[in-house]
């Protein structure tokens, strides 16, 4: 993958059509800041550390850990058929974090916070993740 | 719950508690008693929260008259309820959890809420009673620890104990907060207004708050992407 070059002022490049695409295709994608370091995730213009648009867009690791997470009994519209589920919040093992869920987690003591999981592509909507 | 030791029966009180409060207020959307069992018992939505965790959407409005102090000697008396703004912070905060370095405090709110208090040089021991945004049980608690009037993860025991009730050293929520008044969204915030004009005026009826003379509101948006604290006195 070639990274794309922002300067200061310009927009990151990386839109979520694309990002959404990405998924699909099994990657994660986001963004590394050239000024400070910062990693992250989400759809920025700027470093949201160091406030800076000197943006790289870059390709994260797909396993990492649970950090936190809900189980959720009541779904939108999307996720209805697949109560209940862990909502969870992963850090992955290059430092960003970001928000997936993981199928067939009905309670507490299968999901231990700390749990390895791994990106899995899938067509179901957003970022699923499995137990290693 | 795991880096405090918070307990859902300790989350439930705060809808018992708004619960109480909304059956004195004539505007709230739920007039009903409930206990810590009814919170318990209810559905599960997204673990630990319940039903009975959560505001409801409810239909309703609010408002309030903004106007100048000359504008106020100008009506020679009139209007002499009207009560006085001393602060008004605001803040911005990130609108996704996985941003933030802290799941258990609302950055925004702190700042706003320090903002406020630089504006009126008061701090939390001078506010007679607040309003904050209970849209869920654990919201209430994270504001109280967010705005310094419990030290982090102590609202819940102090909750508890009955400290945040109309009649306790800190009352929240006399209205009934989000939880019982209701949440119609775009409402809520001036909603919270008219609560404290009600109350710093003496008029709040059953519910009032003991020499209620300065009041706070704590108003969020955006998953904590936005919070707005003000402080009113009686003029």
């Amino acid at each position: 993958m070639t990274s794309q070059e922002t300067e200061d002022g310009e927009s990151g490049n990386l839109t979520i059509k694309e990002f959404q695409e990405a998924i699909r295709e099994g990657k994660i994608e986001g963004y590394k800041c050239r000024n400070c370091g910062h990693k992250q995730i989400d759809i920025i213009d700027f470093c949201p550390v160091c406030h800076k648009s000197n943006l790289e867009k870059i390709e994260f690791a797909r396993e990492g850990k649970v950090l936190t997470y809900t189980i959720q009994q009541v779904a939108p519209e999307q996720f209805m058929n697949e109560v209940p589920y862990a909502w969870t919040i992963v850090e992955l093992d290059d430092g960003p974090k970001v928000t997936g869920w993981i199928p067939f987690i009905s309670k507490s003591s299968d999901l231990p916070i700390g749990q390895r999981v791994r990106f899995k592509k899938s067509y179901l909507p957003g970022i699923v993740f499995e137990k290693i | 719950m795991t880096k405090y030791g918070t307990t859902e029966e300790q989350l439930a009180n705060v809808a018992v508690k708004n619960h109480e409060n909304a059956l004195y207020n004539p505007n709230a959307h739920f007039h009903k008693k409930i206990t810590v069992d009814d919170v318990m018992n209810s559905v599960v939505v997204a673990s630990p929260l319940k039903l009975f965790d959560a505001c409801p959407f409810s239909d309703g409005a609010a408002s309030a008259v903004l106007c100048s102090e000359e504008f106020l000697r100008k009506m020679n008396g009139h209007a002499s309820e009207a009560i006085k703004i001393v602060a008004s912070g605001r803040a911005g905060g990130t609108g996704a959890l996985h941003q933030r370095p802290d799941l258990t405090t609302l950055n925004a709110a702190v700042l706003a809420g320090r903002e406020a208090f630089k504006q009126a040089n008061l701090g939390p021991k001078d506010i007679d009673f607040l309003e904050v945004h209970d849209c869920f049980t654990i919201a209430e608690l994270v504001a109280l620890e967010d705005l310094g009037f419990y030290p982090r993860g102590q609202a819940a025991k102090a909750t508890e104990e009955g400290e945040t009730k109309r009649n306790g050293e800190t009352p929240v929520n006399p209205s009934g907060g989000l939880k019982a008044k209701g949440h119609p969204v775009g409402a809520t915030g001036v909603g919270q207004v008219v609560e404290v004009y009600d109350q710093l005026n003496d008029r709040a009826g059953q519910r009032q708050v003991n020499n209620a003379r300065v009041a706070l509101t704590h108003n969020v948006g955006a998953t904590g992407g936005s919070c707005a604290v003000h402080i009113f006195e009686k003029r």
